[in-house]
């Protein structure tokens, strides 16, 4: 196993020179030479977008496979919430109040807003936008009714109180009513020629491969529209994508690109960079909790204290992401965040002999051959489930397979396509596993799906979160108290709890927060977010990239 | 006519058994396609949405067999249904989006290596033990055995990044639009060099190997010997007595290729981001689209066979040894 992976950690890293090589090569060619030169002020924002062959021309933001960009340049949310610095800010809305039962959140939108064909943003639009949103998609059950007070006023009445309500609804982008109302099938309708009150509204080209975006006419921050549009790419893998990255022919490149200092940065280091923020979704190891012996809590401790997670972050991950610690909270709740707690955890680092002993202890004796058996007699062995394309992943659960050999568990990687590993864990027939989590702007939903009872199915009956099917009484209550609670101080102080709760139980074993990738080249336009000014992440499909869309400016020059 | 007729119904026989089978092997796969779309939205979509999105598409829990008594007759009358990676085009859009270009590209490299291949084998065999045919197949094989990935990827660096001589990416040059106008064509012809190049080389030592062998089998039968003693010219013995008859082999090889073809060429369609069926395909099996796999499925089959039945007429008159038996 340690032989394999060496090997083909050599061969990734011989790889790695070798790109390097060739474009250190094709430095010096005609094609990197156009890259600084030649400043056109016409030219569009490139982006490209690496998982799609073509675009086929659908702006219909409800629907699953909407031509990227439309819910970040053409529609815009009532409030923007930031990951990167957990900051909300106000966007198409000026202001909002929640009364004193937390049962009615009332939005005032900004004064001035007109969609891209001249008509003013009014609540009505707002009213339309959930109507279609339940019908088509769903969501919001908490969601009694919404009520257009006047034109500028939006009252949401909520069957129950709902914290996390304000930041759900306020992330919900905006459809005008005029458009939409009349629209016979709205959910299959391609919206050709989008209406939104976005930055970059105006479809001015579009062929199978690319498509332009012009600037919407009526925009309300017209000292903002530096960019003259945004140009967008197809490509049908990140390989393209990363060559058109390292050939400075694309602006902002929110693809994975392995090997980054020297496949991009080293291009050219002067205009090209990279931020990973580890605010994307918590990345766990899962075991499967309606089975012997991972219903014992001192199990679940004992196999995450096994783990080494700053090799499975340096190797796995290229050293793009920090670990996890017991209060499984991503890079993104970090205002969230027990530092006391984080700071003071016992089973989330590696300490081999710890976990020896809390193996010994629960009763899983050690063999004379160093293997340990589980309470019927069987061996402790385990079945780690990844899907075979996710190749970082996989090597994650190689590392921790490794490992576990150290504790006397004897674990084998089992990695078929993705479809039939989620079907196992939906259905709760997987043994252990590498899973994502809910990332929403509050940890209530994290939470929820980890270790609620109410999310929690019987094995066999589908589900999508807590797929391992750990619930928690306490944990319900502490859920009900934060959604019940609506200042901020009392939010903060139920999430302290469940940290606590989470450090108690280890529902889950977290590994660490998923990077969110975002590189960039300051050739053409500046101003990007950074880890200095972290204004916005640089993903293209966050809400944030219309924070992004309206900071660029083209170089003078 | 007889024979004609017996090849047609073998024919219908098996497109019955690929579109059943085509219907069958998608519902072997475990999961589906909204929980797939959740699995690699990776918590970018809520766990409420999903049940929504599987009425949004239409996800039918009805029997199988109503199934597929429904498949049989939209195949009938040529509905294919609503795509689910591209909701909401029908399949048929997507697919006539698509095979334009991949008709282009595998259809230009297929002629290239046929005619160039078979050229060179013909020659090949004709001067035996000659400088054409101690080297190049040889180093055809050689390269044609390259990892096809690494030798496009290879290619698209050398001719495209260092000597910038082609176009890196896509089928024309973005912000252009499709017309017949010649700059546009040029355009295409650009950016198809080194996709089909790609694909020609590794393709072309087949083709002169199989027509080289059985080139030289033929040059060995009586009526060359014939016709040399005749005194024809070699270049008229060479192609109207040796290669002609060399030339069935190559014919079934052609139409069996020629049907696949509609298949795309998918990591050509990677690497250089050309459009076509091969990445599509790819999408719809990643992501249980498959009214999208069935439709492509479907196109591939009905070619294949409709091609093969066409050998099979070209034969009839090609080889008299089919018409008599």
């Amino acid at each position: 196993m340690m032989t394999r992976t060496t090997r083909s950690r050599r061969a990734a890293r011989l790889a790695g020179l070798a790109l390097a090589a060739a474009l250190a090569l094709t430095a010096c060619g005609p094609g990197a030479s156009d890259g600084g030169g030649t400043v056109a002020s016409d030219v569009p924002l490139t982006i490209p977008r690496e998982d799609m062959g073509t675009f086929v021309r659908n702006f219909n933001p409800f629907s699953p496979n909407v031509a990227p960009m439309t819910q970040q340049a053409v529609y815009e949310p009532m409030i923007i919430f930031n990951p990167a610095d957990g900051s909300m800010t106000p966007w198409l809305a000026s202001e909002w109040t929640t009364s004193k039962d937390g049962k009615d959140i009332v939005f005032t939108l900004r004064d001035g807003v007109q969609w891209s064909d001249g008509e003013p943003l009014v609540a009505q639009d707002v009213v339309t936008t959930f109507d279609l949103q339940k019908e088509l998609l769903g969501g919001y059950e908490y969601l009694d009714s919404v009520e257009a007070k006047d034109d500028r006023t939006v009252v949401f009445h909520l069957t129950e109180t709902y914290s996390p309500a304000l930041s759900e609804l306020g992330q919900q982008i905006v459809i005008p009513d005029h458009v939409w109302s009349d629209m016979e099938d709205p959910g299959k309708a391609t919206n050709e020629a989008p209406v939104g009150t976005g930055p970059y509204t105006e479809v001015t080209a579009f062929a199978s491969q690319s498509f332009d975006l012009g600037p919407n006419p009526h925009y309300w921050q017209p000292d903002k529209q530096q960019i003259p549009g945004i140009r967008m790419l197809a490509f049908a893998g990140n390989d393209g994508a990363n060559l058109a990255a390292a050939n400075g022919e694309v602006d902002w490149a929110p693809q994975f690109i392995p090997n980054i200092e020297q496949a991009f940065v080293a291009r050219d280091p002067e205009h090209n960079h990279y931020w990973f923020p580890p605010t994307g979704a918590m990345i766990s190891w899962q075991l499967n909790t309606t089975r012997e012996p991972y219903d014992d809590v001192d199990v679940r401790k004992a196999l995450s204290m096994a783990i080494d997670r700053e090799q499975v972050i340096d190797v796995a991950m290229q050293g793009y992401t920090k670990p996890a610690d017991c209060t499984g909270l991503s890079g993104g709740y970090d205002t969230w965040r027990d530092e006391d707690l984080a700071g003071s955890c016992t089973w989330t680092t590696r300490d081999v002999d710890a976990a020896n002993a809390l193996l010994d202890e629960a009763g899983y004796a050690r063999g004379a051959d160093g293997t340990r058996t589980l309470k019927d007699g069987k061996p402790f062995t385990l079945k780690i489930s990844v899907g075979s394309t996710s190749s970082d992943w996989l090597s994650v659960a190689d590392i921790i397979s490794q490992n576990l050999a150290d504790v006397g568990v004897k674990a084998s990687v089992d990695a078929p396509d993705w479809s039939a590993v989620t079907a196992s864990y939906e259905d709760g027939t997987f043994d252990t596993g590498i899973v994502w989590s809910n990332n929403a702007p509050t940890p209530y939903q994290f939470y929820r799906g980890v270790m609620s009872t109410q999310t929690v199915k019987p094995v066999g009956e589908q589900t999508f979160e807590n797929y391992h099917r750990f619930g928690d009484e306490k944990t319900d209550d502490l859920l009900d108290e934060f959604a019940a609670s609506s200042d901020e101080a009392g939010q903060h102080d139920v999430v302290e709890r469940l940290q606590a709760e989470f450090d108690a139980q280890a529902p889950v074993v977290p590994l660490f927060p998923s990077p969110e990738w975002g590189a960039y080249t300051d050739a053409r336009f500046t101003g990007w977010p950074t880890e200095d000014n972290p204004y916005a992440t640089l993903s293209t499909r966050a809400p944030t990239a219309v924070l992004v869309l309206t900071s660029l400016r083209p170089v003078q020059g | 006519m007889r024979f004609v007729l017996r090849r047609l119904g073998f024919y219908l026989l098996a497109f019955w058994v690929s579109i059943t089978l085509n219907f069958l092997l998608p519902r072997f796969m475990p999961g589906d396609p909204v929980s797939r779309m959740f699995a690699q939205s990776q918590s970018r979509m809520t766990p409420e949405q999903i049940t929504q999105l599987q009425q949004l598409f239409g996800l039918d829990d009805r029997p199988v067999w109503r199934q597929y008594v429904d498949y049989l007759g939209n195949i009938a009358t040529g509905q294919m249904g609503i795509s689910i990676s591209h909701f909401p085009t029908p399949v048929t859009e997507v697919i006539a989006g698509q095979i334009g270009w991949t008709l282009l590209l595998g259809g230009t490299a297929l002629l290239v290596a046929v005619v160039v291949g078979n050229l060179l084998g013909i020659l090949a065999a004709w001067r035996r033990g000659g400088m054409l045919d101690s080297v190049f197949p040889p180093v055809l094989v050689f390269v044609g055995s390259f990892p096809y990935f690494w030798l496009a990827m290879g290619a698209l660096y050398f001719f495209g990044v260092m000597l910038g001589w082609f176009p890196l990416r896509h089928a024309f040059t973005a912000g252009s639009a499709p017309q017949w106008s010649g700059q546009f064509v040029a355009d295409v012809g650009m950016h198809l060099v080194l996709p089909a190049l790609t694909i020609v080389v590794v393709s072309i030592g087949g083709w002169m190997l199989a027509m080289r062998n059985t080139m030289i089998a033929t040059n060995a039968e009586d009526y060359i010997v014939m016709a040399e003693a005749k005194g024809l010219r070699p270049t008229r013995i060479m192609f109207r007595y040796a290669a002609r008859n060399a030339m069935l082999p190559a014919v079934t090889s052609f139409g069996m290729s020629l049907g696949f073809v509609v298949g795309g060429a998918l990591l050509t369609e990677v690497v250089f981001a050309y459009p076509g069926v091969g990445y599509q395909l790819l999408a719809a099996v990643q992501g249980l689209d498959y009214p999208l796999m069935q439709g492509i499925f479907l196109t591939i089959t009905a070619a294949v066979l409709f091609v093969n039945f066409l050998v099979d007429l070209v034969y009839v008159r090609l080889d008299p040894r089919v018409r008599v038996s």
